[in-house]
């Protein structure tokens, strides 16, 4: 192999001298005269994609505002909901008589019993949230200190009838403690001899690691996502699209080695790649940062946040998987007959790309097997982890990192082939 | 030939031998050679489909020819494609534009594909559209431009390295008449600045009023060359007639 190399290498600078002795038009090696040409491309294909409204949309604006908006706003939705659901007091219809029961739903404000002729027709019609039957004499059976069984009607499939079933089981649940209490007392017990044992439970993940686990849920996804969206649009546009519009025969007509063309095109769509995923890295740990808070409760103290290390080492990463991405977005862009026919290769990519971010939780006792960092796309998603979690190993980071770049390199290698393939250029 | 003939003598600045292409399903080329000379504009004039366009895109190194070859200012086309690039202009047939860039944008674009020096590149842009009448509009976005008006960038971007061959795949078709007509004085410009000019039609008159030769190309194959006045002659008839009856008598 290395052998072929050097003896393609002399061969190459031997026929570059006799050429260079002849005296006419200068001609430079294979590399050193890409650089210029590179360049020139990189800046047109830049300049285009910047003009074109639907790249800005999805490097800037989707990652920016959608993204962010979506996280937090379906959560905050939700939120509202429990909350306003929490704080209502439902109308609920007793069957069948308890006062104690009664009296303490009216001074715990759990729910507003109600009396109704037809209760499953209340709760069909929503006139009442669910429908509670108490059994005859209920009340001195539980004086006798028997037991007894009450019924709850509701409606799974609406979220306020679940609400007024929760309230119900409180209500239910206060009432039996009452009643124990009273038992107890009569039987000279404390509650402290039903519970002999009691818990003391306390959390020893640090905020970061907390942080890092909210984080390491959703931020891979939300990569994956803008890797392949944010250039999808650029590439679709600078190969199919040359193709589409005629400018591509132009192209091939000059000087410029095939190579130098699509180096160009391929860093134009790791540019856009690239730029999506780092906005949406800033603006997902920005609005985590001050959203969140706001969010939930419980997450009142949760401070969310990236030691600038590891948000560069996970833009390094990020980096090598849009370069794979991007050099396969190219390829296939290349290969089209259409933009249109563009558009349709790379869907499915998109969700092949996007389903394993999301099965990477799930599949976690994976993490630390060594071939797992070498298979594409899955190896990156758990070098994510890894880091987000701070449970980072150098060595699958090293793993991950070599491998996407051979596979880049490779899919690159394949984009030149295909554009100096005739059949691949003509093909319409 | 004899080794000589093949270098070329020093006028003669496109030479092809022979050239054939052979597609999976169809031999579109089927031998074609002819000759053309610095200052001379040449034709290849035949009906839709005749095989003029991959003759062109073979001589522009962007197909590689089945067999024969081709030398374009002493460079071959199949070994020395990018010395070959570097020496020609091409406006392929329907040649589209990039729509985002402004005409100096996509003149400027071209010029550093060719390796035009920057310190010299900003000056040419500039003179090339201001030849072609296109300085008041050079700096607008090349959508909002007239057909006519795109042709003529696409012209632009082809001469802007000064290159001695230019090739021209039926430069006036979808134009109006007034935008044929300055495509057509740009076309005899070429000529008078000592450039050789290859260009493609279908149009007889087009031919008659542009071409110092021609060569009437039809399935793939030569079927007469040389000046038209001769050709015409030759058959006793008008070009329209001339021309048809070629391709009848190769029908036949």
């Amino acid at each position: 192999m290395i052998g072929r190399a050097v003896t393609w290498w002399r061969e190459e600078r031997g026929a570059r001298l006799r050429r260079d002795r002849r005296g006419d038009v200068p001609r430079p090696g294979p590399f050193e005269a890409m650089g210029p040409f590179v360049r020139a491309v990189y800046a047109k294909e830049m300049l285009e994609a910047l003009r074109d409204r639907r790249t800005l949309l999805v490097m800037i604006l989707l990652p920016a505002l959608v993204v962010p908006l979506a996280t937090l706003g379906i959560p905050y939705l939700e939120q509202r909901q429990q909350r306003v659901l929490r704080s209502a007091t439902p109308a609920v219809a007793i069957v069948g008589q308890d006062d104690g029961l009664l009296r303490l739903a009216r001074t715990t404000r759990l729910i507003l019993p109600v009396r109704a002729p037809d209760p499953l027709r209340a709760l069909r019609e929503r006139r009442v949230l669910a429908v509670v039957r108490l059994p005859s004499g209920m009340e001195a059976v539980v004086a006798r200190d028997g037991q007894v069984r009450v019924g709850i009607q509701y409606d799974a499939s609406d979220s306020e009838s679940t609400a007024a079933r929760g309230k119900v089981l409180d209500l239910i649940a206060t009432y039996s403690r009452e009643v124990v209490a009273r038992r107890l007392q009569v039987r000279h017990l404390t509650p402290a001899d039903l519970l002999p044992v009691l818990v003391d439970e306390r959390n020893v993940a640090t905020q970061r690691q907390l942080s890092g686990l909210l984080l390491a849920g959703i931020l891979p996804f939300f990569i994956a996502m803008l890797a392949v969206v944010g250039g999808m649009a650029v590439a679709v546009d600078l190969a199919a699209g040359e193709k589409e519009r005629g400018t591509l025969e132009s192209l091939l007509a000059a000087p410029p080695r095939r190579e130098a063309i699509i180096l160009g095109k391929f860093l134009a769509v790791l540019t856009a790649s690239m730029g999506a995923v780092i906005i949406v890295v800033l603006s997902m740990i920005l609005s985590l940062r001050c959203g969140y808070p706001y969010l939930l409760t419980s997450a009142g103290t949760l401070d969310i946040s990236l030691p600038l290390g590891t948000a560069l080492v996970l833009l390094g990463v990020a980096l090598l998987f849009a370069a794979l991405v991007s050099a396969v977005q190219l390829a296939v862009s290349i290969y089209a007959r259409s933009p249109r026919e563009a558009q349709q290769y790379v869907t499915p990519l998109y969700f092949m790309i996007v389903l394993p971010a999301l099965a990477v939780p799930f599949i976690s006792e994976l993490a630390g097997r060594m071939w797992v960092y070498l298979v594409p796309v899955l190896n990156t998603f758990f070098a994510f982890r890894e880091l987000l979690l701070g449970t980072v190993n150098w060595g699958h980071l090293l793993l991950t990192s070599v491998s996407c770049v051979l596979y880049a390199a490779v899919v690159l290698k394949i984009a030149i082939a295909l554009f100096s393939r005739e059949a691949v250029i003509f093909r319409t | 030939m004899t080794a000589r003939e093949a270098a070329g003598g020093p006028d003669v600045l496109v030479e092809a031998v022979d050239l054939q292409k052979r597609f999976p399903t169809f031999h579109a080329v089927r031998g074609v050679s002819f000759r053309c000379y610095a200052g001379e504009v040449f034709g290849l004039l035949g009906p839709n489909g005749a095989g003029k366009t991959t003759t062109l895109r073979m001589l522009t190194t962007i197909l590689r020819p089945t067999s024969g070859g081709a030398r374009i200012a002493g460079y071959d086309v199949t070994r020395e494609p990018e010395a070959v690039r570097r020496v020609i202009g091409v406006l392929p047939e329907h040649a589209g534009i990039y729509g985002r860039l402004t005409a100096r944008e996509a003149v400027r674009y071209t010029g550093r594909l060719y390796g035009v020096q920057p310190e010299v590149l900003e000056g040419r842009v500039e003179a090339i559209l201001e030849t072609l009448e296109m300085a008041p509009h050079i700096d607008r976005i090349s959508d909002t431009l007239s057909r006519g008006m795109k042709q003529k960038v696409n012209i632009a971007r082809a001469l802007i390295h000064d290159p001695p061959v230019v090739f021209l795949d039926e430069p006036t078709s979808g134009l109006d008449v007034i935008s044929a007509r300055s495509v057509r004085e740009f076309v005899r410009r070429f000529k008078r600045d000592g450039r050789c000019v290859i260009l493609s039609t279908h149009l007889m008159e087009e031919a008659e009023r542009l071409c110092d030769r021609v060569a009437i190309i039809a399935g793939g194959r030569v079927l007469a060359q040389g000046r038209l006045a001769e050709l015409k002659a030759h058959t006793g008839l008008g070009l329209e007639e001339t021309f048809v009856q070629f391709v009848e008598d190769t029908a036949r």
